[in-house]
């Protein structure tokens, strides 16, 4: 009971201190929003997180129109074709599909190109596991890319045709040339159709909401930064209340000097705690960052991050004699865990040797953990080792800061 | 309640490495009284306070709290005690009402006796109209009361004051001392340290004097005064450097003891009527002139001078 009377007399002075709101939820803010807008276009075009399925392509048919199906799928939103050998066995492809290293097969058969213009058209081969959500977005994708296609062959026989009424061809490979120019630009108009508009731009704003935007990166890095930024006026509680001899007033009491640690780390604790809840509902809800894609996790990262933090304050609060060193010692190791550990720029994007480094500090591991669920759309797995590691960073913390403690 | 011992402490030691600050206290302070350590900056007052409260472990030695040991039965001896540091300890960023509620709950009261507690606290310390405001803004009088009031919420038997008057104007002073006397009559045993002879003897049933340390003497201040006997104390001006004019003096039949004090010089004599004229003599000899003259009854300053052969204050 006096440990949580003691936790909520330090938040009651947080509250007091309007620096407190600055640092732990304007300026978290302001910053998620302008590293946000200042690295948008830093995910797009990278392999590593194209979202879409990946399917093979074996081309048999070796005839004009498979590569024009080819750059259609290309463009799919849903899925990404591989190209395989046209004499890759069935057996192999098969075993491809089955063991999940892609999910379906497209394969385009002999004379495919021929019969399209005619009525007997050919059918694609799809091979692929029956009844998974894989399968059937293959399917969509596939078949948006053969009406594509299909259609641009119609516009271009047509077009074809009537300019062989007004203009009529010199020779076949006249016509022939005439009919791949016209199919180009057939294929060519889907890409901004002005009669779709509407519905690809639908289609574009869910894509966004699913695929990791810039805020996915910057939303965690800058709340953990000023998580840390927000410590100095929780240590600072713990500086003053020693030079004014509160710390030895309140040892008069019944209180013990272990509950009196653990009231400042709970109330240091809470702090961030609440404001993490605030900055990742914020982000999630107006930044479309996805925290809530994997609820357990992001509570698991969030919990071991604020534990690591309070106990980081704990450290600044018994090292520092004085507030101003509490600001030293709380914004240099600020400055370079949030560098070292990627909250401003993401580790992925650094050398090899920048990414070992950084992982000494705690900060790498909550971005690791944070990002493993809001930029890869991973899940509680995911984040299981990022977790351990920020308790043992927190053991660490608290026990030198318990150590500091007692030596006093 | 009378004729139980509140505090009594036994043969108190100690050191912070070179530094002895306590070397061997005894002090019995009776239950219901106010008792008064005296002693300049330095003399050990705060480390005995310390070690009373719990929060130093004596090297040696050990006190008891209405007969609880400090070191054996921590918790009992905490309760039946209120500590005024020295220090003002209140959290500057809250009210002097979420002050209050505050250490109440600290010292484990709750709901509305907390309440009542505090609103009679806030009269007892004469900050019920300031309750609100917050104590960045007080003055220092208005804090030390505060830091008066913390201690006294959960009706300690015992209330031990550090120095609660330092700093502060002789207006606040004046309040704080009328209330521990009311606090006194109501049954509260105190003990109160101070280097202001003037607070010691006007509160106090008995006074220890203290000095490097040490308890140097002891008693009412009727018996303390006996012990210079009957000796002077006379305080004088001269108008030049006092240090020639005090090796002359220093040699005076009659003359006990010699300080200087901020240009004034104090002398402990045997008979102010026989000593005062060759002083003004010896003085003549090396060229001096007395400008003021003083003679004073004895007080507790003449015996810190008289024990010691420096003054109380420096
Ligand atoms: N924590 C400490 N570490 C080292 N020396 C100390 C410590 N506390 C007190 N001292 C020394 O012990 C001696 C007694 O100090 P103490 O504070 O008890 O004196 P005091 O009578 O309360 O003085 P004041 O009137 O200035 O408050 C002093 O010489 C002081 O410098
Ligand atoms: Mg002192």
């Amino acid at each position: 009971m006096r440990i949580l009377n003691l936790a909520l007399n330090d938040l009651l002075q947080i509250i007091r201190d309007w620096k407190s709101f600055l640092f732990l939820l304007i300026m978290p803010v302001i910053f998620t929003l302008v590293f946000g807008f200042a690295f948008g276009g830093f995910d797009t075009g990278d392999e590593e997180v194209d979202p879409r399925l990946p399917v093979g392509f074996v081309d048999q048919d070796q005839e004009q129109i498979s590569p024009v199906l080819f750059a259609l799928l290309k463009k799919s939103d849903a899925i990404r074709p591989v190209t395989f050998e046209e004499d890759t066995t069935l057996e192999e492809l098969e075993r491809i599909v089955a063991e999940d290293e892609l999910a379906a097969m497209i394969i385009v058969p002999d004379g495919y190109s021929e019969s399209l213009p005619t009525d007997q058209k050919l059918k694609l081969i799809i091979i692929q596991k029956e009844a998974t959500s894989a399968g059937a977005t293959v399917q969509n994708g596939v078949q948006a890319a053969v009406n594509r296609l299909t259609n641009s062959i119609s516009a271009a026989q047509f077009s074809t045709m009537i300019q062989a009424q007004f203009n009529p061809f010199g020779s076949q490979t006249d016509q022939d040339a005439y009919f791949d120019g016209s199919l180009e630009n057939a294929v060519a108009s889907w890409d901004a159709p002005p009669f779709t508009l509407i519905s690809t731009q639908t289609g574009a704003e869910e894509e966004r909401a699913e695929q990791p935007n810039a805020f996915s990166h910057s939303s965690p890095g800058m709340m953990v930064q000023f998580a840390i930024a927000g410590l100095i006026g929780a240590a600072g509680i713990l500086v003053i209340e020693r030079k004014s001899g509160s710390l030895q007033r309140l040892l008069t009491t019944a209180i013990s000097r272990t509950e009196i640690l653990i009231g400042h780390f709970l109330a240091m604790f809470l702090m961030v705690l609440i404001q993490f809840t605030i900055l990742i509902g914020f982000a999630a809800i107006f930044l479309d960052v996805g925290y809530f894609d994997a609820p357990l996790a992001t509570i698991l990262v969030t919990l071991t991050t604020a534990l690591f933090v309070a106990s980081m304050g704990m450290l600044i609060g018994t090292l520092a004699k004085s507030e101003e060193q509490v600001i030293m010692y709380s914004l240099i190791p600020m400055f370079i865990l949030s560098g070292l550990g990627g909250a401003w720029v993401p580790l992925e994007f650094t050398s090899p040797t920048f990414r070992t480094v950084g992982h000494f500090t705690p900060v790498a591991w909550a971005m690791d953990g944070f990002q493993n669920i809001v930029m890869r759309g991973m899940g509680l797995e995911s984040v299981l080792m990022p977790a351990a590691i920020l308790l043992g960073f927190t053991a660490a913390c608290f026990g030198l800061a318990v150590w500091r403690f007692e030596y006093e | 309640m009378s004729n139980r011992i509140a505090i009594q402490t036994n043969n108190l030691h100690k050191d912070f490495g070179e530094v002895y600050a306590v070397r061997g206290v005894n002090i019995e302070i009776q239950s219901g009284e106010i008792f008064s350590l005296l002693g300049p900056n330095g003399a050990g007052k705060t480390t005995v306070i310390s070690m009373i409260s719990g929060l130093l472990k004596p090297n040696q030695g050990d006190a008891t709290i209405l007969g609880h040991s400090i070191t054996h039965e921590p918790l009992a001896a905490k309760a039946a005690l209120g500590v005024v540091p020295q220090e003002i300890a209140i959290y500057e960023d809250l009210s002097a009402r979420e002050n209050l509620m505050f250490w109440g709950k600290m010292y484990g009261l709750r709901g509305a006796h907390l309440k009542q507690r505090v609103a009679e606290i806030l009269e007892t310390i004469g900050l019920a109209d300031r309750q609100k405001g917050r104590v960045e803004k007080f003055s220092g009088g208005m804090k030390r009361r505060l830091n008066i009031g913390i201690a006294l919420l959960h009706e300690p038997e015992v209330v031990i004051m550090d120095e609660p008057t330092v700093g502060i104007d002789p207006q606040s002073r004046r309040k704080i001392l009328d209330s521990v006397m009311e606090l006194n009559k109501q049954g509260m045993t105190v003990f109160y340290t101070t280097h202001y002879m003037e607070e010691a003897q006007e509160l106090s049933d008995h006074i220890a004097i203290m000095d490097h340390g040490e308890i140097i003497a002891s008693g009412t201040h009727a018996e303390l005064v006996k012990i210079v006997g009957e000796l002077d104390r006379i305080e004088l001006n001269i108008n030049t450097e006092s240090d020639r004019v005090m090796e002359t003096w220093k040699n005076t039949p009659g003359v006990e003891k010699i300080t200087a004090e901020n240009g004034q010089l104090h002398l402990l004599v045997n008979d102010s009527n026989l000593v005062l004229p060759q002083l003004f003599e010896k003085a003549a000899q090396v060229g001096s002139r007395i400008t003021s003259v003083e003679i004073q009854e004895p007080n507790l300053e003449t015996v810190f001078l008289h024990l010691t052969g420096r003054a109380l204050r420096d």
